[in-house]
């Protein structure tokens, strides 16, 4: 039996969780939210996940049932995300791992998603699309690494979606795209927009510019409303992420999508993924926002992969790192 | 916790040393582990030397001071925290 608690804080979701032998046991998290119009930025994140930190802990461990003699092992975001709020947490993970003497082990952000989604769906070896407010990967499992088989050149897919949600001021309560996606719910005119794939890639910051462009023409013109441009938006960039997606599928011979990332969870997304699956005849695999948004769990849970296959992380190199990526991991708990 | 102590060169405006006592070697050995890791985000500029000898001691060194109050207030805030945890 192993017991591992993971810490996540990498953007602006503070959670931390525990994970028995792939049973959840507990997985509070906070999320920060700043006004309409506004973003988060690294050090009120920082300020934010510093004073709420010691009371999710306490939850985490009072949820589970569980004492620190309790747990096995401490999992922490090592990266990639934004510096500040990565050393808030990592400063109380070293600190408790040492506290209560357990190993420590530093995880990559990304595979914390992948091994979570994998977990709750039990997925046997899914082509991923990684997609966040800040990432955007298709990543495929071959040969002890998670390869990136596609990604945004630029921006990631919510970030886009983020950044649109502030040009139109609307809530940053639950989510941007969360109400983005309620919006497009609405929509009833499309308005075309530039569509760019580049090969397996993705680019998003050209769209962007232009969205915003066209609507503040639009919308002070009356031309359209914000549902319909939401609407747009969506169909757009879900769209090109279905493309590279199937790209990725055909190379590998595969016939499993999973969905992660916190734009996992919106509901036209899966729709339009499940679409082109059907087409396939391939299996659409997808979790729901309890573990598609930034969580501890997922961190807890790659930790318990990896503490399980023998990795640990000495304090002297448990440094975060805004950049990490998904491939530099040695997945030595895979075959 | 006794207060903090600064020792600061006066002529060249660097700090020269932060003196933060500890109620044991056990605890100051901890919090040393758990700053030390992390890496300071500016590149160029500063330096800074973590040490423990019962207390845990602090040696920093920058061009300018507002890279020097920046570099301080986090060390401050991030011992704040670990000392919280604690």
């Amino acid at each position: 039996m192993t017991v591992v608690i993971g810490f996540e804080g990498s953007a602006n979701k503070i959670g931390i969780g525990i994970i028995r032998d792939g049973e959840v046991l507990s997985n509070p998290r906070r999320t920060y939210i700043t006004p309409p119009g506004h973003g988060f930025m690294p050090s009120d994140t920082a300020r934010h996940h510093r004073a709420v930190i010691l009371t999710v802990l306490k939850e985490a461990l009072e949820q589970a049932g569980l004492k620190p003699a309790d747990i096995d092992c401490v999992a922490y975001t090592k990266g990639p995300g934004m510096g500040a709020p990565l050393v808030t947490v990592a400063l109380v993970a070293r600190t408790v791992a040492q506290l209560w003497g357990k190993p420590l082990l530093g995880v990559n952000h990304c595979i914390g998603h992948v091994e979570m989604g994998r977990l709750i769906t039990q997925a046997n070896n899914p082509t991923v699309l990684y997609v966040s407010g800040g990432n955007t990967q298709v990543i495929a499992y071959s040969e002890r690494r998670y390869r990136i088989f596609g990604e945004t050149i630029d921006i990631a897919v919510g970030n886009c979606l983020d950044r649109f949600a502030r040009v139109i001021k609307i809530s940053n309560d639950p989510s941007p795209g969360y109400n983005i996606e309620q919006m497009a719910k609405k929509g009833s005119q499309y308005v075309e927009l530039p569509y760019t794939v580049k090969g397996m890639d993705v680019s998003f910051s050209g769209i962007l510019s232009y969205i915003e462009e066209v609507a503040h023409k639009m919308l002070s013109s009356g031309q359209c409303a914000a549902e319909d441009l939401c609407f747009s938006l969506q169909e757009t960039l879900f769209s090109m992420l279905v493309e590279i997606t199937e790209r990725a599928m055909a190379h590998c011979g595969s016939q499993e999508v999973l969905i992660v990332g916190g734009v996992g969870c919106n509901l036209r997304l899966q729709e339009m993924m499940g679409v082109m699956c059907k087409e396939r005849g391939a299996k659409l695999f997808a979790t729901d926002e309890r573990f598609c948004i930034d969580n501890g769990a997922m961190i807890a849970q790659a930790g318990w992969e990896m503490f399980r296959s023998g990795q640990v992380t000495e304090l002297e190199d448990s440094w975060i790192t805004q950049r990490y990526r998904t491939d530099e991991v040695e997945v030595t708990w895979r075959d | 916790m006794a207060a903090l102590e600064a020792e600061r060169n006066c002529e060249t405006g660097k700090l020269e040393s932060l003196d933060v006592p500890f109620p044991s070697s056990g605890e100051a050995a901890i919090a040393l582990r758990s700053l030390s890791p992390d890496r300071e985000p500016r590149k160029g500029g500063i330096s800074k030397e973590l040490a423990v000898s019962g207390s845990t001691l602090s040696r920093w060194s920058a061009d300018e001071a507002r890279i020097l109050r920046v570099s301080v207030n986090s060390f401050l805030d991030h011992l704040s925290l670990v000392l919280e945890t604690m």
